[in-house]
């Protein structure tokens, strides 16, 4: 899971399985955070993974093309999102942007950012439990 | 509640683009509320789900890529996990002394050693090749006199005749 998401990110996979080498690497630095109450693994190891990728982020911002970015393949969550809904979850998922630098791209606000980003969830719980059912 | 809830703050701090006073508002309300736990668990799991969708197969050799590079971490490393290790520096107490022995057996069969024996090893052949030639030419020498010496005595012993 955490390799296609890395895979998403720098969308090459040998570089995917570096970073996810890397971020493997960092666990025993931080093993008790993972036996904290609560704590989702996953969850924790992607935000490791963001963590090791901000540099990448980084590059990628610099050298923004002005073209929108989604995931390197197609998700059937994203897919399922508006223009502007994958914008906001992919920016912030696959490039690492933060709230206010999506808004001064869309031209609107912190707290329009994150209604849209709310939608976005709201539509993979829709689709998650329709899944589910069947 | 639902308003905290429904404005967002939730979703940014799972995405890990919430500030960090964002993130501490949110465990905050996390200990102190059921339901904003309840519904970050449900935003954990959706980030599952969407992984989920995405996944792909590590290449093999990967696991033990990982496996080798975090034995090697572990040899550099102090054991304690870190959470010991903050414990005996809060308390100024120290940690417990290692053994006063030698672990004789190790598992690995291979050993690590100074670059400096490398020279050593090297003038310790060279060493060893140049004594084994002039053995070989005092061998030679000591053998071609001694049967001069034959030579020699049988001649000797006929001239007497």
């Amino acid at each position: 899971m955490l390799l296609g998401y890395i895979f998403d990110v720098v969308k090459d996979e040998q570089q995917a399985e570096k970073y996810l080498i890397d971020v493997f690497n960092d666990v025993p630095t931080v093993l008790h955070e993972f036996s904290e109450h609560g704590t989702n693994a996953y969850c924790k190891l992607q935000l490791m993974a963001k963590k090791r990728l901000s540099g990448y982020f980084k590059n990628v911002e610099d050298c923004e093309d002005g073209r929108p970015r989604t995931s390197a393949r197609p998700n059937k969550y994203t897919d399922l999102m508006t223009a502007e809904q994958q914008l906001v979850f992919c920016g912030i998922h696959y490039q690492g942007k933060n709230t206010a630098t999506i808004a001064a791209e869309l031209n609107t606000n912190e707290e329009g950012v994150r209604r849209l980003l709310k939608e976005a969830f709201i539509i993979i719980r829709n689709n998650r439990d329709h899944a589910g059912i069947h | 509640m639902q308003e905290y809830i429904n404005s967002g703050i939730l979703e940014t701090y799972v995405l890990g683009c919430a500030s960090e006073e964002e993130a501490r508002e949110v465990l905050y309300m996390k200990e102190q509320h059921p339901e904003i736990r309840s519904a970050l668990e449900q935003l954990e799991i959706d980030m599952e789900r969407i992984a989920e969708a995405g996944a792909l197969l590590p290449p093999p050799g990967t696991w033990s890529k990982i496996e080798k590079q975090i034995e090697e971490i572990s040899l550099r490393q102090p054991t304690e996990p870190a959470i010991y290790r903050e414990r005996y520096n809060d308390n100024t107490q120290a940690p417990p002394t290692p053994p006063d022995y030698i672990n004789v057996e190790s598992e690995s069969s291979h050993m690590r050693i100074h670059k400096v024996w490398r020279w050593v090893f090297a003038a310790v052949f060279v060493l060893g090749k140049i004594f084994l030639g002039f053995a070989i030419y005092y061998y030679l020498e000591n053998r071609q006199m001694q049967e001069q010496l034959l030579e020699l005595k049988t001649e000797m012993k006929q001239l007497k005749k």
